[in-house]
């Protein structure tokens, strides 16, 4: 694990993505203890206020404290972006899997119908998924898993069927290993360190995605202090103080930053060849 | 033939070369002195690491940035090449110093046509304008012995054999009459046959310029056939240089002398058991096809099919505690018989397995599994990557014999391939090679089978190591008595080591000969080409022989 | 390329719009809103909302209604607006062409600074050049549309006021005019698009110039600009015409933001319109001519790709 770490921490990606992933995971777990003020009490008399000792990033259009609302928000943000992105991959592991498994035309049809799906823009799907399941964040969470399973499966399949080629697993087939033996020692533990960097990457694009929905009034509902709904409603606000804007937006990007400089490093420190 | 009169072409004096790595320097070259006069061809033999190709790209200044380059100087017609700025050196690579290098098919820019790959070095140095370039190109194809040059010119390289376009690369390299050019391994992607005339080709073009010639190679054979000096280098040094005939003769270092003691001779058998033809056969391959390929949904919606005959109803048997070689080019179908064996291909036809028959899977039961095992030809693809050599060696225990005791039978099992028992702790990529060969050896034996199946175990090894992994296997099999499947491309090697042989080409076997009597002249005419092909160098005598 | 290989992408468009048709389809009818209610109004009597439903074919069984809806589909017709009462397919059309000048001038744009980025960073791979091309791209990739278009709209229409913040005029009405009010989307679209493709381009050139036709190239004394221009940009760029077909999934991902926070009318906004009126056939219209559009573009790349790298043997 320590070996492990090294090699993460020896490219700059590995350790900034880190350490930003780390941060986020703080914030999420203590945010709430954490927030100097309550990030729903209105406050008239305190709107629009810049930097200050007291707030410090300032306050939004109700004079509500901007830095304890994104310590509150990011439990919204990021909690629901991994979990949808673990719920998609393994939905998506399943069907690559059992694509490559069954081989021939059963894996053809299915892969085609994958490609089918995945002519629907992802962002789209998710909307038509949350406007049948109505607006809240849970079908949000439902929703986006949906829309990235298919890319996950065409990513398990394509590695899954690579691993399959190798002779390692051709010498445990003329062993005469059995099949879970061979998929779940043999295969497994190649195939999961690719899906694991193509995850991580992916909850930065979920970490999008939510932020996204919620902007288009799809996602969490006022007066949630989801990042993405804040950026919306600080839209009609923002000529008044542009930090109503900027700092939610900055959240977004650090943790989407976080979590791919999170990725590539995983990618080279997961190799063990190297 | 070399011109001792005037200065040499090329003049390598004091070279050392370092590499800057995170973990330290790394020292490449050291203090190398070599020199090739007009006319000669200088073979440099080395094994993989030895240095051979970083003192290629020294001589062609072409170093990656962490080079440094600490002592010496590189002479070309007397001109110190290390001197030279960047433009200078461009001016002269391809015109007065050229190179042919290992593979044609990733050596060749896959988009664009032989011709302009091949015309843009005369219009880059001789000044040619596009038309005059493309018909000196055509002149230079049919130089190197094409056929039809015209029609080369206008192919896409994957158009092209790999004979056919190393020729174009070969073109390339001597169309501006270069003082010096590096051959880097030229044959060794090629097959045999081909490999043959393409160093006939090298060899004749050479005598009729006289450009003075580095030819490098991990193949001493070849290298004693073609060059008229060799130096040996070891680990950035030159252990070694003089005539081939003495080289060969008398060898001064013992790294020498174990080189070419490792060369495969067909004049020396290293196989003493026999194999024991009373009773039945252990194997008996009866007209087993394979094909691969499947139609796919679509495809067969559009009518399109693809089938590739792998194998064409080969019958063979094998008996017990033999070594049986099957020899043939890549895609001659060797290692398909293998796979079909094993379960790893479906096949028609019949296997008789001590008195059992095989049709397809669902044969291959326990008992099967056990007497038959296959080894593969890279360790590095055979052993899982994230077991340790302690997992990858309990598997066979577990699934055939007891698992009592295991550490003590891993141990015991790494001892019987002369490895040290700590190794079970590691990792396969801690290991080097031959290292990583020999764990999967151990794997094999595990379970004392009765026929081993050996798919080209020893080619993506050195030879050094190649031969001690065979003095293994031949210990191995004086044992146990096992029986060999030993699929190989290499002639000179199958004919030390098998009882028999059997030749493939294309799908088809051949034949099948005694190994002693391969060379007959009442041998089919594909084996005796192979044969001829292969045949030991006239001046590489054996010293044990 | 054969004829062969063609047709055989060609099913795969049809399977693939037959597939979205279905989800499309069944998503809609899952959907907890009555056609017949809205068109009528809540106010309705039982009897009015029976005879309508009869009289659209809501009673019949599920496959019949998709049969139908995809029998009309195939003779070209996409429905009536539950909410306008129009005729959806030609609003869509008119729509999607508005999205289409968006979309290729975006990626027109993101292939104008991409691919020199890309170039460059690889070029000068592991120096300063390099380390700020990724940098850029790492930070474009994070950030989503929605914050870019916003801020964009804060700092270039409200705090400059150099380009409109919203809205659309036809080029065809006031070119100039037109024009100002397509920089920001442009832009912002392009964003994500232009950190994917030269990053994706880096990678690729990397790879070229450390393959062994390279160096054999360099070993014939071609200069460093005849290397990079005749033997490795070509083959290096090649796979970006793949890589950016499939990122045009993304882009009209993008396109659906960016035309709702500029009020632009195209194909995006009719869908966000649609999905929030939960009017059923302009939904399944809207999404099934942007998988459309997916597939085509798909298909032509494929194609293109297959054209110019002669290497690819295609059953």
């Amino acid at each position: 694990m320590t070996e492990f770490l090294k090699r993460l921490l020896r490219t700059p990606q590995g350790a900034i993505g880190l350490v930003l992933v780390l941060l986020v995971l703080i914030v999420v777990i203590f945010g709430p203890s954490l927030a100097p003020h309550d990030p729903e009490s209105l406050k008239p008399l305190a709107r629009y206020k810049g930097m200050s000792a007291a707030y410090w990033l300032g306050t939004d259009q109700y004079g509500r404290d901007i830095f304890s609302r994104l310590l509150i928000g990011a439990r919204a943000t990021v909690t629901m972006a991994v979990l949808a992105t673990v719920v998609g991959t393994l939905a998506g592991a399943v069907i690559g899997t059992t694509s490559a498994f069954l081989g021939g035309r059963a894996d053809e049809v299915i892969m085609r119908t994958i490609d089918a799906v995945m002519s629907i823009p992802s962002l789209l799907f998710a909307l038509l998924i949350v406007n049948l399941l109505g607006s809240s964040t849970a079908n949000a969470l439902v929703a986006v898993a949906i829309a990235f399973a298919p890319g996950m499966a065409r990513i398990t399949r394509s590695v899954a069927l690579s691993v399959r080629k190798q002779d390692y697993v051709s010498a445990a087939i003329a062993r005469g290993e059995s099949a879970s033996y061979i998929v779940m020692r043999e295969m497994l533990p190649n195939v999961i360190a690719p899906i694991i960097v193509e995850m991580t990457i992916r909850v930065s694009f979920a970490v999008m995605l939510f932020a996204t929905l919620s902007f288009l009034g799809l996602g969490a509902q006022p007066p949630a202090a989801e990042w993405g709904l804040m950026v919306s409603e600080a839209r009609r606000y923002m000529h008044l103080s542009a930090g109503i804007l900027v700092w939610p937006s900055i959240a977004i990007a650090l943790v989407a930053i976080g979590f791919n400089l999170l990725g590539d490093g995983l990618r080279d420190a997961l190799n063990p060849r190297t | 033939m070399a011109d001792l009169q005037q200065p040499p072409v090329l003049d390598i004096r004091g070279y050392s070369l370092d590499y800057e790595a995170p973990n330290g320097t790394f020292h490449a070259l050291k203090d190398i002195n070599l020199s090739v006069p007009r006319g000669e061809i200088l073979g440099l033999v080395g094994e993989s690491g030895s240095g051979k190709t970083s003192l290629a790209w020294s001589i062609m200044r072409y170093l990656p940035k962490n080079a440094r380059e600490t002592a010496g100087t590189i002479l070309l017609s007397g001109e110190d090449l290390m001197k030279k700025s960047v433009s200078e050196i461009e001016t002269m690579r391809g015109k007065r110093i050229s190179m042919v290098f290992q593979d044609p098919s990733t050596s060749l820019n896959p988009t664009l046509s032989l011709g302009t790959q091949l015309s843009e070095v005369l219009t880059r140095h001789r000044g040619l304008t596009r038309r005059q370039a493309w018909r000196e190109g055509e002149a230079m194809l049919a130089r190197v012995g094409l056929k039809t040059p015209a029609a080369m010119m206008q192919r896409m390289p994957h158009e092209a054999s790999g004979g056919e376009k190393q020729r174009v690369v070969i073109a390339a390299a001597f169309a501006c009459n270069p003082e010096c050019i590096l051959f880097d391994e030229p044959t060794t992607a090629l097959d045999v046959i081909t490999a043959r005339q393409i160093l006939d080709l090298f060899v004749e073009l050479q005598a009729e310029t006289g450009v003075a010639s580095l030819y490098i190679s991990h193949d001493l054979a070849l290298v004693a056939r073609t060059a008229q000096r060799v130096a040996v280098i070891r680990r950035g040094e030159i252990v070694e240089q003089g005539p081939v005939n003495a080289i060969f003769a008398q060898a001064q270092q013992a790294y020498t002398r174990e080189l070419i003691a490792a060369v495969p001779d067909p004049r020396r058998r290293l196989v003493e058991t026999r194999p024991d033809v009373s009773g039945d056969a252990l194997v008996k391959v009866e007209e087993v096809s394979v094909h691969y390929g499947r139609t796919g949904f679509f495809s067969s919606l559009t009518g399109t099919r693809e089938r590739v005959t792998g194998n064409r109803a080969v019958s063979l048997d094998i008996r017990r505690g033999e070594i049986l070689g099957i020899v043939g080019e890549s895609g001659s179908g060797k290692s398909t018989l293998a796979k079909a064996m094993t379960g790893l291909n479906r096949f028609e036809g019949r296997i008789w397995f001590d008195g059992r028959p095989i049709t397809g899977l669902k044969d291959m039961d326990t008992a099967y599994r056990k007497d038959v095992q296959i080894i593969f030809q890279h360790p590095d693809a055979s052993l899982n990557p994230r077991q340790k050599i302690r997992e990858i060696l309990s598997r066979p225990l577990k699934l055939y014999g007891s698992a009592a005791q295991l550490d003590q039978q891993i141990g015991d099992m790494l001892e019987r391939v002369r490895l040290p028992r700590t190794h079970a702790d590691r990792y396969p990529h801690q290991l080097s090679g031959g290292e990583k060969q020999r764990v999967a050896i151990a794997r094999a034996f595990a379970s004392r089978p009765r026929l081993v199946i050996c798919d080209e175990i020893t080619s993506a090894l050195d030879v050094s190591v190649q031969a001690s992994v065979i003095e293994l296997l031949l210990d191995l099999q004086k044992q146990s008595d096992t029986a060999y499947l030993f699929i190989t491309h290499d002639l000179n090697l199958i004919r030390q080591i098998a009882h028999r042989i059997a030749v493939m080409y294309r799908g088809d076997l051949i034949e099948i000969a005694d190994a002693e009597t391969i060379d007959s002249p009442d041998r089919a005419e594909y084996t005796r080409r192979l044969i001829q092909t292969v045949a030991p160098p006239a001046g590489a005598t054996h010293p044990s022989s | 390329m054969s004829a062969s290989y063609i047709l055989k992408r060609l099913m795969m468009i049809v399977y693939t719009l037959l597939v979205v048709s279905l989800i499309v389809f069944a998503i809609t009818q899952i959907l907890p809103a009555d056609a017949a209610v809205m068109m009528l109004g809540e106010n309705a009597t039982d009897e009015a909302l029976e005879a309508l439903r009869q009289s659209m074919g809501l009673n019949a069984p599920i496959w019949m209604q998709y049969g139908q809806w995809l029998g009309h589909l195939l003779q070209g017709d996409f429905g009536h607006s539950l909410r306008t009462g129009q005729a959806i397919g030609p609003v869509m059309f008119e729509a999607l062409g508005r999205s289409m000048l968006l979309a290729v001038l975006s990626i027109g744009l993101m292939l104008v600074i991409a691919v020199p980025l890309g170039i460059i960073a690889a070029i000068r791979r592991g120096r300063i050049a390099d380390m700020l091309v990724s940098l850029v791209s790492y930070i474009g990739v994070s950030l989503p549309e929605f914050v870019t278009a916003t801020i964009a709209v804060l700092v270039f229409a409200d705090l400059m006021a150099w380009l409109p913040p919203t809205g659309y005029v036809p080029l065809t009405e006031n070119f100039a005019d037109g024009l100002a009010h397509l920089v920001l989307p442009v832009c912002v679209i392009s964003i994500i698009l232009i950190a994917h493709v030269s990053r994706m381009v880096r990678s690729e050139l990397v790879d070229v110039l450390h393959s062994d036709y390279i160096r054999a190239a360099r070993m014939k004394g071609l200069s460093s600009g005849t290397v990079l221009r005749r033997h490795a940009l070509r083959n290096a760029l090649l796979p970006t015409i793949t890589i950016v077909a499939l990122d045009v999934g993304y882009l009209l991902g993008g396109v659906i933001v960016v035309e709702e926070i500029f009020a632009i009318p195209g194909i995006g906004r009719q869908l966000i319109v649609a999905i929030q009126a939960r009017d059923l056939p302009s939904i399944q219209a809207g999404v099934l001519i942007m998988a459309a559009t997916y597939s085509i573009v798909n298909f032509a790349a494929d194609i293109l790709y297959a054209w110019l790298d002669k290497r690819i043997q295609y059953d």
